[in-house]
C-alpha cells in the first residue's frame, strides 16, 4: 500500500513537472529549430527550413539590444537602492525599539500583497506627472525593496546573529565596531540573496513597467509583450529565451543559496 | 564580571546614526507607498462638493463592472482549491519522502515564481494556442487539431493560472507539511487506523490551517493577476484588473471608478494577506 501511494505522488508529481516543462522546451527549441522536428507546422510559427535557424536571435540582436540594456540598468538601479534603503533600514527595524517600528515594517513589506495594477494606479494618481523611466524605476523599487528587507531582516533575527552582537557588545566593541566588523560582515550572506532577488523581480517586472511608462525606453518585459501581439511565435520564443536565460539562472542561485522561500510572495502575475 | 544588559542605552550620536539609517527606508516608503495610496483614496472619494461615495456606488450600480468584479472572485476561488488541492501532493512528497531528486522536484516545480503573468500567457499559447504543440501533435496523430485554441477559452485560463500558482502553493504547503509531527500518523496506525482513516481523521485536521492558508496566498495572487489575461485576452471574461486598465488608457477613461475598483481590488488582496498570517500562525505549533 505504502509503495502504491509513493507511485500515485510521484505520477501527479511528474504530470506537474511536465506542465511546467514542456511550454519552455517547446518555446526554446522553436526559437532556433526547425520546428517541424519537434511536431509543429511551420504555418504561424515561420522559419526557414534549414535544422538549425538563428534568424529569429539575429533580429532580436538588431533591434532589442537597448531594451535590454535599459532592464538591466533598471535592475542595477533597484539593487543600488536596495542596498543604501533596506541594508541599513532592515537593521535599525530589526534592532532598534523605537515607536511605529512595527508599522513601519509592515509597510515595507505590504507591497507584497497588493497586485501590481492597484499599486500602479496608486503612483500614477500620485506622480503622474512624472509618468516615464523614473517613475518605473520608482515602481521597481517598492516592489524589490521588500525582498531585501525581509532576507536581511531574518538573518538579523536569527538568535545566533543577535548573541554575535551581544558578544562583541560585551566585548567592549561601541556601537560603531559592531556595525563594521560584526553585522556587515555576518551579513554578507543575505545581502548577495537579497541582491539576486531584487536584480531578479526587477528584470522579470511587467505590470508596473507596462503601465507606469510612456514611450522610450521600453523595459525588456514590456517589449516582450509588444512582440507577442506584433511578431511571428518564433521571434516571440526567442525574446522569451532571453528573457528566461536572465530570470531562470538567478532563481535557481537563490534557490541554492537557501533562499527558495525567500522568492515566494511576490505578486509578479 | 557584570554583563552589560542588552540592549543598553544608546548615546546621542549613536540615536543620529539609528535615525540615519533609517530614514532612506522611511523616505521611500512615505514617497512610493503610503503617499500614492492615500492619494488614490482621495481620488476614489473626490465629488464635487468635498468627499463622496460616488465612485463606488457607480461601482455596483454598474452591471459592467459588477460582472469583473463577480468574475474575478469565483475564477481566484476556484484557481486557489485546484492549485491547492493539486499541489498537496508534490508538496507531501517533498516533505515526507525520501527523494533522489528532490531539488530537481524542487526547482522544476519552483520554475514559474518569477515568470511575468503576460509571460505565462505566452507559454499556454506556445503549448494549446491556435499552432501550439499540443493540438499539432494530436493531429500528427489522430488527423484532427484537437485542443486547438484552448488557451483561449476559459480552460486555457484557468490552466495558466494554475501555471503561476504551482510553486506558491507548493512552497506554502511544503513548509507546513514539514512542521507536521510524522509519530501523529505513527500513532494513528498502530491504533489501528487505516491509511485512509488516519488521514481523514488525524492530518487532515491537522493540515487544515496550512491548507487554508495557501487557499488565501494563492487567492492574493490570482485575483490580482493582470498579464496572463492581457495576452490571451479570451472572449466574455474581464477581471478587475483588466477592467482597471481598461478605464484608465481606453476611452471613455473614468479615472474614479479605476481608482475605486483598485481599492476593492486592495481590499480583496489585503484581506486574504491577514487570513495567511492569522492561519500560517494558528499553524505553527505543528498541530501536535
Amino acid at each position: 500500500v505504502r509503495s502504491a501511494s509513493r507511485l500515485l505522488l510521484l505520477a501527479a508529481t511528474g504530470l506537474l513537472m511536465a506542465f511546467v516543462l514542456a511550454p519552455l522546451v517547446v518555446a526554446v527549441l522553436g526559437s532556433f529549430l526547425d520546428v517541424r522536428r519537434i511536431g509543429l507546422s511551420t504555418d504561424l510559427w515561420a522559419g526557414g527550413g534549414a535544422l538549425v535557424d538563428f534568424s529569429a536571435f539575429a533580429y532580436l540582436a538588431a533591434h532589442y539590444l537597448d531594451w535590454l540594456e535599459f532592464s538591466l540598468v533598471l535592475a542595477t538601479a533597484s539593487v543600488l537602492i536596495s542596498l543604501v534603503a533596506a541594508v541599513p533600514g532592515a537593521w535599525v527595524l530589526a534592532r532598534g525599539s523605537f515607536p511605529g517600528s512595527t508599522i513601519l515594517e509592515d509597510l515595507v513589506l505590504l507591497p507584497l500583497s497588493l497586485p501590481g495594477i492597484a499599486m500602479s494606479m496608486a503612483l500614477l494618481s500620485a506622480w503622474g506627472e512624472l509618468r516615464g523611466p523614473w517613475l518605473v524605476l520608482g515602481g521597481h523599487v517598492v516592489y524589490t525593496i521588500p525582498f531585501m528587507v525581509r532576507v536581511v531582516l531574518s538573518s538579523l533575527r536569527s538568535e545566533d546573529f543577535e548573541r554575535l552582537e551581544q558578544a562583541a557588545a560585551s566585548l567592549g566593541a561601541g556601537f560603531f565596531q559592531r556595525l563594521r566588523w560584526v553585522v556587515l560582515p555576518g551579513l554578507r550572506h543575505a545581502i548577495t540573496v537579497g541582491a539576486l532577488l531584487v536584480f531578479a523581480v526587477s528584470f522579470g517586472e511587467f505590470n508596473v513597467s507596462f503601465l507606469l511608462n510612456r514611450g522610450h525606453p521600453q523595459t525588456f518585459p514590456a517589449v516582450l509583450y509588444d512582440t507577442y501581439t506584433n511578431q511571428s511565435i518564433q521571434v516571440s520564443s526567442a525574446a522569451t529565451t532571453i528573457f528566461l536565460a536572465v530570470v531562470i539562472p538567478v532563481s535557481l542561485v537563490v534557490q541554492g543559496l537557501g533562499g527558495a522561500k525567500a522568492l515566494d510572495g511576490g505578486q509578479a502575475a | 564580571v557584570a554583563i552589560a544588559t542588552w540592549p543598553r542605552r544608546r548615546t546621542a550620536g549613536e540615536h543620529a546614526a539609528t535615525l540615519l539609517m533609517a530614514s532612506p527606508l522611511v523616505a521611500v516608503v512615505a514617497a512610493l507607498v503610503v503617499y500614492p495610496l492615500g492619494h488614490l483614496l482621495k481620488e476614489s472619494l473626490a465629488g464635487e462638493h468635498g468627499l463622496t461615495l460616488a465612485s463606488y456606488v457607480a461601482l455596483l450600480a454598474t452591471p459592467r463592472y459588477r460582472r469583473a468584479f463577480v468574475t474575478s472572485l469565483w475564477l481566484s476561488l476556484l484557481v486557489s482549491a485546484a492549485s491547492t488541492a493539486l499541489c498537496l501532493g508534490p508538496a507531501w512528497l517533498l516533505a515526507r519522502h525520501r527523494l533522489r531528486f528532490e531539488r530537481v522536484v524542487r526547482a522544476v516545480l519552483s520554475l514559474p515564481m518569477s515568470f511575468a503573468g503576460m509571460v505565462v500567457g505566452f507559454l499556454l499559447v506556445v503549448l494549446l494556442g491556435r499552432s501550439g504543440f499540443l493540438p499539432q501533435v494530436l493531429e500528427r496523430l489522430t488527423g484532427a487539431p484537437w485542443l486547438s485554441g484552448t488557451s483561449y477559452q476559459l480552460a486555457g485560463v484557468l490552466l495558466a493560472y494554475l501555471y503561476f500558482e504551482i510553486p506558491r502553493a507548493t512552497l506554502t504547503l511544503e513548509a507546513s507539511l514539514r512542521r507536521l509531527d510524522p509519530r501523529l500518523e505513527r500513532a494513528a496506525s498502530s491504533l489501528g487506523a487505516s491509511r485512509a482513516q488516519a488521514f481523514l481523521w488525524v492530518v487532515f485536521p491537522a493540515i487544515r490551517p496550512a491548507l487554508l492558508a495557501t487557499f488565501a496566498v494563492t487567492f492574493a495572487v490570482s485575483i490580482g493577476s493582470f498579464g496572463v489575461l492581457l495576452v490571451l485576452s479570451p472572449r466574455h471574461l474581464t477581471v478587475l484588473p483588466l477592467e482597471i486598465f481598461t478605464r484608465f488608457v481606453a476611452p471613455p477613461t473614468d479615472r474614479a471608478a479605476a481608482a475605486a475598483m483598485s481599492f476593492v481590488l486592495l481590499a480583496l488582496a489585503l484581506l486574504a494577506g491577514v487570513l495567511v498570517r492569522r492561519l500560517s500562525r494558528a499553524a505553527e505549533p505543528s498541530g501536535a
